[in-house]
């Protein structure tokens, strides 16, 4: 089966973690992701400046790893990501701002991005809450 | 045609749990994770809600997070599920609906 | 065929840009003219109350981007009546025409769609 699997929620909430162990057992399970699409506080998983304390799982750096290792489409919304501080060099230096801190690995686009995956999919599995 | 309803916020909290199990539907069923597993507490108003749904809307709840709150062996008819159990139900459902 | 997708937007338009942001995702779907629902649920209906002055907080209208919905293609809006009547809104009054669905008529809304995204 395929899935498009989306995370409204920020690294530091049990959401990204439980998103990204759902992730890892439907590959386990022999699935595929179209698409892992970051939307309103998710796209904080995509950035490259979230410091987790060394004695704490960082879900961050994880679905770096994750998205990295499974060569994975994961796509950040832009406009969401903008509104957030999360940018890649290209919006860095659009909107005059000195550094950009999307992961190596990752891509801003459109929410577009969300629809083509839901297209794709057979299920679409949204994460959020507590 | 049916739904997998996912909650993931306190039914003590907010309105998602009263609302989510009004419009549980004919083949529905219900996944609690995060702090929803609260609504599995015995004796509260929410498992009192659950309980009512009857036999016909299955209930799941994932293992880890009620194993985290310190919950003890579930009521009768809420099922314990893995991650792997997790993603077989959303391919057993037709669609997934989380109350983000 | 296109699957189609009911979006479920159930946040106060001035809690936050999580009314706006699902709002965001029925107007990208609707540019797609993909086949999209847009229900409001709970304190989603305040985003369709009349005379609301976003500008006394310094916050864009939302209104003016809910009236873009049926411009993008997405005509298939409606609002939870109990919702409604819970928060003491007139259904006469408000900032769009939707279609007013009681408990029955959601369960089976949510079923003829394919994908459900709820915020």
């Amino acid at each position: 089966m395929k899935f498009a699997i989306a995370l409204f929620a920020p690294p530091h909430s049990p959401a990204a973690r439980r998103a990204l162990r759902f992730a890892e057992a439907s590959l386990q399970a022999g699935h595929q992701i179209v698409r892992l699409f970051f939307y309103q506080d998710g796209v904080h998983s995509a950035s490259a400046n979230v410091v987790c304390p060394q004695d704490e799982l960082d879900v961050a750096a994880a679905w770096t790893r994750f998205i990295q290792e499974k060569q994975l489409d994961g796509v950040v919304c832009i406009a969401a990501g903008l509104r957030r501080g999360v940018l890649d060099a290209a919006e860095a230096s659009r909107y005059g701002r000195p550094a950009a801190n999307l992961a190596a690995g990752w891509e801003l686009s459109g929410l577009g991005q969300l629809h083509e995956a839901a297209q794709q999919a057979d299920r679409l599995v949204c994460f959020g809450g507590n | 045609m049916a739904t997998l309803h996912v909650l993931s916020h306190s039914p003590f909290g907010d309105g998602r749990f009263a609302s989510c199990l009004r419009l549980l539907g004919e083949g529905d069923a219900l996944l609690l994770c995060g702090d929803a597993v609260y609504a599995l507490q015995p004796a509260s108003t929410p498992y009192a809600s659950l309980e009512r749904l009857g036999a016909s809307t299955p209930v799941y709840a994932l293992a880890e997070d009620h194993a985290a709150r310190g919950g003890g062996a579930p009521g009768a008819g809420v099922t314990l599920v893995d991650y792997a159990a997790f993603v077989e139900l959303c391919c057993r459902y037709e669609r997934v609906n989380s109350w983000l | 065929m296109a699957r189609s997708m009911l979006i479920i937007s159930r946040q106060a338009p001035w809690s936050g840009p999580a009314a706006r942001e699902a709002l965001d995702i029925a107007l990208a779907g609707g540019a797609f003219e993909l086949p999209l629902g847009l229900l409001f649920l709970d304190d989603g209906v305040f985003q369709l109350a009349g005379a609301q002055v976003p500008a006394a907080i310094e916050q864009k209208d939302v209104t003016a981007n809910l009236q873009a919905l049926p411009m993008f293609g997405v005509e298939a809006l409606y609002a939870c009546a109990r919702s409604l009547a819970e928060r003491g809104l007139d259904p006469t009054a408000l900032s769009l025409p939707v279609e007013l669905l009681g408990d029955d008529e959601l369960r089976a809304l949510i079923n003829r769609y394919d994908q459900v995204i709820t915020i």
